[in-house]
Parts: structure tokens; sequence; C-alpha cells
């Protein structure tokens, strides 16, 4: 089920409101039962495929908690938990793709090797829950969380209905404790929880559905537009992509708290960043978080020497872009920020700007470093957002060859002034969060604000059809 | 109930009170503001029922087989300029637009101001728009958009429905799940043994074998061709068909709003049907036009029968059965409807 769907509009109000009129022992019952819905109203059968997850990693955590003063048996439960579970992983998500590249490769030799094609499609979400799922085993494994004996309450953690498809990632030292407790009716939780709904709707319909349009066109067609076109859809899209995610995000913790479940933030102003490595703290956190919890740090993070420190680097960030999707544009965009990372580390010593002095110095120095940093991200979301190398070839070339070219791409005013509004509400809600802030104004102000985003979630928003950009991840 | 869960009821109740006080304010706004720019956008029904019903008395709904012609055609008039030609005593107002069907007919006629002078209504009836390849086309979504914005309700409202897509939204995997299935389960029977129960076993038997229902093993093009009739036409029409539920709430309004009906069965391609999938199938279409003409023409409607009033040589596609003719087609049609409303409707008396 789709966020910004009738159908949603209808389930989450009747969900929530049953969940507080139901006892708090049965409540994980109404959840599970809803969060399933939920999934199986876009494939039902591949609700199987997320219990064979479940199952794996609820088993393998008993069963490394019973074994937790074996090492090898703890050990060897790890392995056969994450092996397992990332192989559902590879079969629907890089199996077609390795096996593509496999025939590619063979021919390039001029090997015969016959290319088998799986004619699935992949199930929504996989890799998200499929890491949430990851993160309790190995939370067990070190013995930094309980193993749960509750099936319910361990399916209702990888399956919680508003993070279920993309999201934040959880810990279960997080939700899987909340997911126990008992939660009165709160009319702070659901006031919050409302505003971050209306303002995640607001991000996603009015503000990323509005560029949508504009980047497609661009992306599907780049010859037919100017090399001005071309940045503005590139811009664009580095908003779309925010939008977007940003949008589901804060819905998914709308939804969460107005039962009285807190979820992690997920972004933090990242286009404020001033270098990619704090970018990359303000990004997608619950997945940058991931990868250096449970692959940086295992790997030896940064207590290394620099070379295996650079190595560690490159690998993470090429398994981050290859957790995006199977495409050889996703591993390069992962590894060129891994590469962006070792070079600004290279360059940390290097002050070219240490004579600058005073406040006003360091507001220019701040707002040069945010904005080299907006234009590498936006750059390297141009290699995420490319269908293929070649479509990525055919945006560059066209870039560079169409100064020419009359400007084609007529932005509608909606579509600039929900942009305006975007940055100018994340900059002021930066270090902060929507509800927070909305908390903080004085009624009037804050019911203003209200009426204008439902007034924009319903009057401005794109009719078209777009899907969440991290869907198919 | 606790004291304080009651004192949180209370307030969330308020709350939501004042929400729906500020949409209502939101409606007014929006209704004088950015509406008739969406009602242009979205729903150029709407201002076509308005604007094609002024000062006429017969309005024709229909879709492509209106207006596409032959490049060749020397006579480029659309259907429904021909029988106002006709007509000269009358004038008759254009509601066509491609892919429509009796679903959204009912709502373009429901949108006809009260003050028309309109008393006659012709509205198309498409024997393919009857079966799953139509019902779940991909052009539906783009007329439910339409439908909802002609809905009498709020315009903040409709426009809601919009922004939240309450309207299908099939992915092409879903749209080729659901026709499957809906093949599968339509089942129907002839006359006589048949090996196959409904279109999709047809289909898969046609196409599966490369060969027609006479033995013959023709070109892919041929047998593509023989099993695009077969999901168009196999198929029994019956009270639980959407469009039949459509054509009967078109009776109903036309009952209400004082207007004669005009049923106008297209013409198919029976031709060609008929020497690519056989005689069956054409047993099919005829029962299925029998069942329309038997069920309404007992309820006061004028059903006019062109199913085989058209020659192969006068249809224009070749690539898939469309109701897409050349002027003579048009022509054919046109008379016949003139015909019958000239000696029977309303208008005519």
């Amino acid at each position: 089920m789709l966020f910004n769907s009738i159908e949603f509009l209808i389930f989450f109000p009747i969900v929530t409101l049953l969940f507080y009129l139901m006892p708090q022992k049965w409540r994980w019952l109404l959840l599970l039962a809803a969060s399933c819905f939920f999934y199986m109203w876009f494939i039902p059968k591949y609700i199987f495929i997320l219990l064979i997850t479940i199952l794996i990693d609820y088993s393998s955590g008993i069963l490394i908690e019973k074994w937790k003063d074996d090492i090898s048996k703890k050990k060897a439960y790890l392995v056969v938990s994450i092996v397992s579970t990332c192989m559902v992983l590879f079969i629907f998500k890089y199996l077609n793709f390795c096996s593509a590249n496999l025939v590619a490769l063979a021919q390039h030799f001029g090997w015969s090797h016959p290319q088998k094609i799986l004619n699935i499609a992949l199930p929504i979400g996989l890799s998200f829950h499929t890491f949430q799922s990851l993160s309790y085993v190995i939370e067990v494994y070190r013995g930094n969380q309980k193993a749960e004996r509750h099936f319910g309450y361990y399916a209702l953690y990888v399956m919680f209905y508003p993070q279920l498809v993309t999201g934040p990632i959880e810990r279960p030292q997080n939700l899987l404790r909340q997911l126990h407790e008992h939660k009165e009716l709160n009319y702070d939780n659901i006031a919050n929880g409302l505003r971050l709904i209306l303002f995640g709707l607001f991000l996603k319909m009015v503000v990323a559905d509005n560029l949508a349009v504009y980047v497609d066109k661009i992306y599907e067609n780049p010859f037919d537009y100017s090399s001005g076109d071309i940045l503005l859809g590139m811009l664009f899209y580095s908003f779309q992509i925010y939008g977007d995610f940003f949008g589901y995000s804060t819905i998914a913790l709308g939804c969460a708290l107005a039962m009285g479940y807190s979820l992690m933030d997920n972004f933090k102003t990242p286009y404020l960043s001033g270098s990619v490595q704090e970018f990359w703290r303000r990004w997608h956190i619950s997945l940058s978080t991931w990868f250096r919890d449970y692959l940086y740090i295992p790997l030896g993070g940064n207590r290394v020497a620099v070379p295996r420190w650079a190595l560690n680097t490159l690998i993470v960030f090429t398994v981050c872009g290859i957790w995006h999707g199977a495409n050889w544009t996703f591993m390069i965009w992962g590894f060129a920020y891994g590469v962006l990372l070792i070079l600004e580390r290279g360059l940390r010593n290097i002050h070219l700007f240490d004579r600058i002095e005073g406040k006003a110095g360091r507001l220019v120095i701040n707002t040069l470093n945010v904005a080299k940093t907006f234009v590498i991200v936006t750059l390297l979301w141009s290699v995420f957002r490319a269908t293929s190398f070649g479509n990525l070839h055919d945006l560059f070339t066209a870039l560079f060859h169409n100064g020419a070219v009359a400007n084609q791409l007529h932005v509608a005013p909606v579509a600039w002034i929900s942009l305006i509004l975007f940055v100018l509400v994340d900059i002021l809600i930066r270090d902060s969060r929507f509800d927070v802030w909305c908390g903080r104004q004085k009624p009037l102000v804050r019911w203003c604000v209200y009426a204008f985003l439902m007034f924009a979630v319903i009057a401005l928003s794109s009719v078209e059809q777009i899907p969440f950009i991290y869907f198919q991840f | 109930m606790t004291d304080t869960t009651k004192h949180t009821v209370k307030k969330l109740l308020l709350k939501l009170l004042m929400v729906l006080l500020v949409l209502a304010a939101l409606d007014v706004i929006y209704y004088y503001t950015l509406y008739p720019k969406d009602l242009a956008e979205n729903c150029t029904l709407k201002a076509l029922s308005e604007r094609a019903t002024e000062g006429v008395d017969i309005v024709y709904l229909g879709e492509s087989s209106n207006h596409t012609y032959s490049d060749a055609d020397t006579d480029k008039r659309f259907i429904c300029e021909m029988i106002d030609d006709m007509l000269p005593e009358h004038r008759v107002g254009n509601l066509a637009k491609d892919a429509c069907h009796a679903g959204v007919y009912y709502d373009i006629l429901r949108n006809i101001p009260r003050n028309s002078d309109v008393k006659t209504v012709i509205v198309t009836v498409n024997m393919r728009s009857f079966t799953s390849e139509w019902i779940y086309s991909s052009l539906e979504p783009a007329l439910r958009k339409e439908q909802i914005m002609m809905k009498k309700a709020p315009s903040l409202y409709k426009r809601m429905l919009l922004a939240f897509r309450a309207y299908p939204n099939w992915t092409d995997e879903e749209v080729s799940n659901i026709i499957r299935k809906n093949f599968k389960r339509q089942t129907f029977t002839l006359p006589h043994p048949f090996p196959y129960r409904n279109a999709y076993e047809w289909d898969q038997g046609v196409g599966g074998s490369y060969t027609l229902y006479n033995g013959k093993q023709p070109s892919m093009d041929t047998i593509a061709m023989a099993c695009h009739y077969i999901k168009e036409f196999a198929c029994t029409f019956d009270d639980n068909n959407p469009r039949i539920k459509d054509l009967d709430n078109i009776v109903k309004l036309c009952r209400k709003r004082g207007w004669q009906p005009v049923f106008n069965i297209l013409a198919e391609n029976v031709d060609q049907m008929d020497s690519l999938c056989g005689p069956d199938l054409l047993w099919l279409l005829e029962r299925n036009a029998q069942y329309i003409i038997d069920r309404y023409e007992s309820q006061g409607v004028i059903v006019v029968n062109n199913l085989k009033e058209v020659r192969d040589s006068d249809f224009r596609d070749r690539d898939f059965p469309t109701e897409h003719y050349k002027q003579t087609g048009r022509l054919a049609i046109a008379r016949n409807v003139a015909e019958a409303i000239s000696g029977k409707s309303h208008a005519g008396r």
C-alpha cells in the first residue's frame, strides 16, 4: 500500500484507532495483521519470502543465544543466518544481474554460456527488511540484544508497517524494545505524528512528484534538451530524490509516532553538509549507520593503517552502491563516494583558507563548502539516476554539446515554488524536526502552516502516478 | 476510560473539527482559484458536456469510431456530423472522446445541464468495450480521472481523490494478471461441443499451435490477429458485466431526465473475424448483440444493430480489431441511426 493513496488514508486511522482500543497484550497481533495487509497490497505472494527471512533469523537468534558460550557454534549460526538471509536477497535482486554479466563475459572470451533469466519481480523493500533482520541477528550475537522468544513480536519487528518498505532500517534495541512497551493514548504523540505525516506527504506529493515530471523528461531524451535544461534536470533530481525519500521516512516516523513508537531520523538537512563525509552522516542515516556498525567497524574501521582504511572505505561504499540496485551505475556511484572520502581525508591537512577569520569569513567558507558538496552530490546523483551507462553517456554528451539548443523545459510555477519552500523549510528546521518546530510556533502560525500544507497536498500535488524511488530497492 | 484519556479524546475531536472547518474554507479558496484550471486539464468531458449540449436536441456519445477516418477518404465527416446532416430538423452535439465507454457516458450525461434542450441521446455500444482487454486498458486511468472530476461533490474533495489516486493505477504486470484471471473466469457456452471454455484457453489453443480453426497455419501476424479477435470478443454478456450495469444506469437516467435513448451497436469486422476464427466467435458476438437488443428494447430504448453493416474493405485498421471505418462505413452507420431516430424518436415526433 502506498502512503500517498486513498487506501492508506482509510487504513491509517482505522489501524491507529483499533490500536488504542485494543488491550496491550493483543496489540502485536493487530499490528502484525495490519502490516501483512499493508505489504500484501502490493504482491500478496511475496509475503512468503518475508516469512522465510523472519523464520531464519528468528530461529538463528534463539540458537545463537543458546550457544552464547560456545563461540564456534554461535559463529556458525550467525554465518548460516547471514548467508541464508543474503541468499534470498541475492536470488531476487542480483541473480539476473550476475547471470547477464556472466553471459557478457563469456561472449567476450568466445565461450558458450546460456543465459538463465528468472522471470521474477523484486519483492518491495527486500533490501530494507533483510538489513533490519540481519541487524537483529548480529546484535544478538554481540550480546547487545536478547533473543526474542515471541515469534509474533519478532515478526512485527521486521514487518512493522510504517517502516517495512523503505525503512528507516531500525535496530532491535530501539524498535523491538518499544514494541513490548505499553503505549497510552497521548495527545502530543498523535499531534506530532499527524504533523509529520502531513509534512511527509507535502515533500513527496508536492515537491518530489512535481519535479519528477521534468526529471523523467530529461533522462528519457537528453538530446532533446539544452545544456541549461539538463543542468536543471540534474538539480531537480537532487531535490526529487531528497523530497521523495525524506517524505517517505517522515510519513513512516509520523505513522509510528501516532501510536507512540519512536523511529530513528533518517535525514538531517543533508544538502547543508560541508563535506562528503558530513553528507553521509546526514543522508539516509539508518543505512549509513548500518554499514558503519556492521561492515565498516568489523573491517577495522579507521583504527588501521591508512591503506587498509582506504580499502575498507572503498569496500563499504561499493557495497552500499550495490545494495541500492543490481546495476553497474549503482556500484560506480558507491565506489565514487569511497574515492571521494579517501580524497577528502588526504586533503584535510591542506588548509587553504586558514587565514580567513571572523564570522563573515567563516560563513563564506562554509557556504563554499556546502556548495562544493552539493555540486558533487548532484553530479553523482546523475550516475544514480541514469538507467545505464549508455543513458549516462547520453546525458553528459548532451550536456556538453547542446549549449546552443534553445531551452525546452518549461517549468510550472508550482514546481519552483515548492522547491524554494522545501529549501527554506529545510534550512529553518536544521538540526530539529518538523513536528518539533511546529510545536514551538504560536497556534495561529501553526494552523496557517497546516492549512497551507493541506491545500498544497490536495490541490498542488501532481496528478501523475510517480512511485517512491526507494521502492525499487 | 481515565480522565486523561477522556481529555485527550475531547481535544482530538476538537482539533478534528477545526481541521474540517479549515478544509471547508480551503474548498472555497480552491473552487475560485485552481479548480477551473484543474477542470480544464483533467476533465475535458465536463466542459464538453456543457458546451456541446448548447442549442442541440440530440447528443452523440461515442469513442474514436466517431472521428477516425482513412487518409484516402474524400468525406472526412464524423459519424455525428453525418447524422446531423441527415436530420436537418435537428441539431446533433458531439460528446465523443477516445476510448470512452458506457461508464463514462453515464457521467457525461449526468453533467448535461438541466436546462438543456436535449431530447435524444445516442449511445455508442462498442462490443469490445464489454471485455477485459478494454475494461482494464491502459487508457482507463485517464478516463477514471475524468469521472472523478465530473462527480457532483465538493471541488477540493474531488481534487483529493485525484491527488491520492482514487482511480485504478495498474502496472503492466497487474493489468496482464487481471486480464488473464478474467479471461479464465468468464466462461462461455456454445450450442455445440467446443474444445475451449474461455478466451484464455482459446487464445492459448490458437496461439500455441499456430493453427486457425480450419487447420490452416498462416503467418505469425495472422495468428496474432486471430488471437486479438478471440481476446476481444470471446465472452458472453450477462447482468454482472460492468458495462451492462452502466447501460442500465444510462437507461434509468434517460427515463429520469425525459430523454429518448438510442443504442448504436457498432459494426465489427465480421468478415475478417469469420475468416480467422470461424463461425463460433461470430455466434458469440451475435448472441451478445441480441442480448443487448432484447434487454434494452423491452425498456423502450431504440437499439440500432449495425454489427454486420460494414464490410472488411471499409475498415481502416489492418493490424488490430477496431471500429475505425472508412467513409462508407461511417456513412452506413450514420444512416441507420438517423433513420431509426427520424422514424421513432421523441425528437422526430
